[in-house]
């Protein structure tokens, strides 16, 4: 078995599914004064993930459409999902969406490049959200 | 001239996005080694990254039993990092790792003095392996 660091020398094993329950669901930005991203949608479609994006804009929230979750454990022997990634095409710009989960946070990394004739500088943002349990 | 921008969030239209000197802004934080704080990580020991020309490279070296696993050489995006805590703006990065088996996407950036990385592993083999999201720490030996 090949691996780059020794966390990853693990017994062979099938493939391990990895249970993405806990990323299901509406993701609220913690920050009411963001200029990035005001909520996500986490859905599950013929059992895979899916995710709507709706992001802050001048006059009302701007809706990125859909993109495919690519999910990741915690570790080389991980059931459980503890992060995800995916990516948006807008044309002008890409984004690279990755997040983790931090204690029931969803630490949200984006990565956006653009490919237009601006000269805008790729940028890195750092979010939190939460999830909206509607508990109380 | 005014341009008109597409976007498709507000910092889309960040000002400080079409400034240069955003480009390279407190570069120097990131330049150097730095060893990772868990002393008996089993993942990252250690990471070098310097600063040529206009080009930012990262050297990372994996824990192992014996001597350390150096992995490919990988050149690194570098981004504005307009957001941090208490207004630290600097420069982060983005690297990719691509081993035959397997591929880490990373991003770096500085947080008062330490070093944080996160990696997206996906593995490329049969090994059965999850792919898995980690996080780790490094600081500035003497």
């Amino acid at each position: 078995m090949k691996f780059a660091q020794i966390c990853d020398l693990v017994d062979s094993a099938a493939a391990r599914e990895i249970d993405h329950a806990g990323l299901v669901g509406t993701w609220l930005n913690s920050n009411p004064d963001t200029t990035g991203i005001a909520r996500m949608s986490v859905q599950e479609v013929d059992g895979k993930l899916t995710l709507q994006t709706l992001a802050t804009g001048p006059d009302a929230l701007i809706d990125w459409g859909t993109a495919e979750l690519q999910v990741y454990g915690s570790s080389p022997t991980s059931t459980t999902a503890a992060g995800f990634e995916c990516r948006y095409d807008f044309g002008f710009a890409e984004t690279l969406l990755q997040g983790m989960l931090l204690k029931g946070l969803m630490v949200l990394a984006q990565i956006h490049t653009f490919k237009d004739d601006s000269n805008r500088i790729p940028f890195f943002v750092r979010e939190y959200f939460a999830l909206e349990h509607g508990r109380f | 001239m005014n341009q008109t921008l597409d976007f498709k969030q507000n910092s889309h239209l960040e000002p400080a996005l079409t400034d240069p000197a955003t480009r390279t802004l407190n570069a120097d934080q990131l330049i150097g080694r730095w060893v990772n704080t868990k002393s008996d990580t089993k993942g990252i020991s250690e990471i070098c990254i310097k600063h040529e020309g206009d080009e930012f490279l990262v050297n990372v070296k994996g824990a192992n039993n014996d001597q350390l696993i150096s992995w490919p050489k990988a050149q690194a995006k570098v981004l504005a990092n307009l957001e941090e805590e208490a207004g630290q703006r600097a420069v982060a990065l983005a690297a990719t790792f691509n081993f035959d088996f397997m591929t880490a996407e990373t991003y770096l950036r500085v947080n008062k003095g330490v070093l944080v990385i996160v990696l997206f592993n996906t593995f490329r083999d049969d090994s059965g392996r999850s792919n898995y999201v980690t996080r780790e720490f490094f600081y500035r030996p003497r």
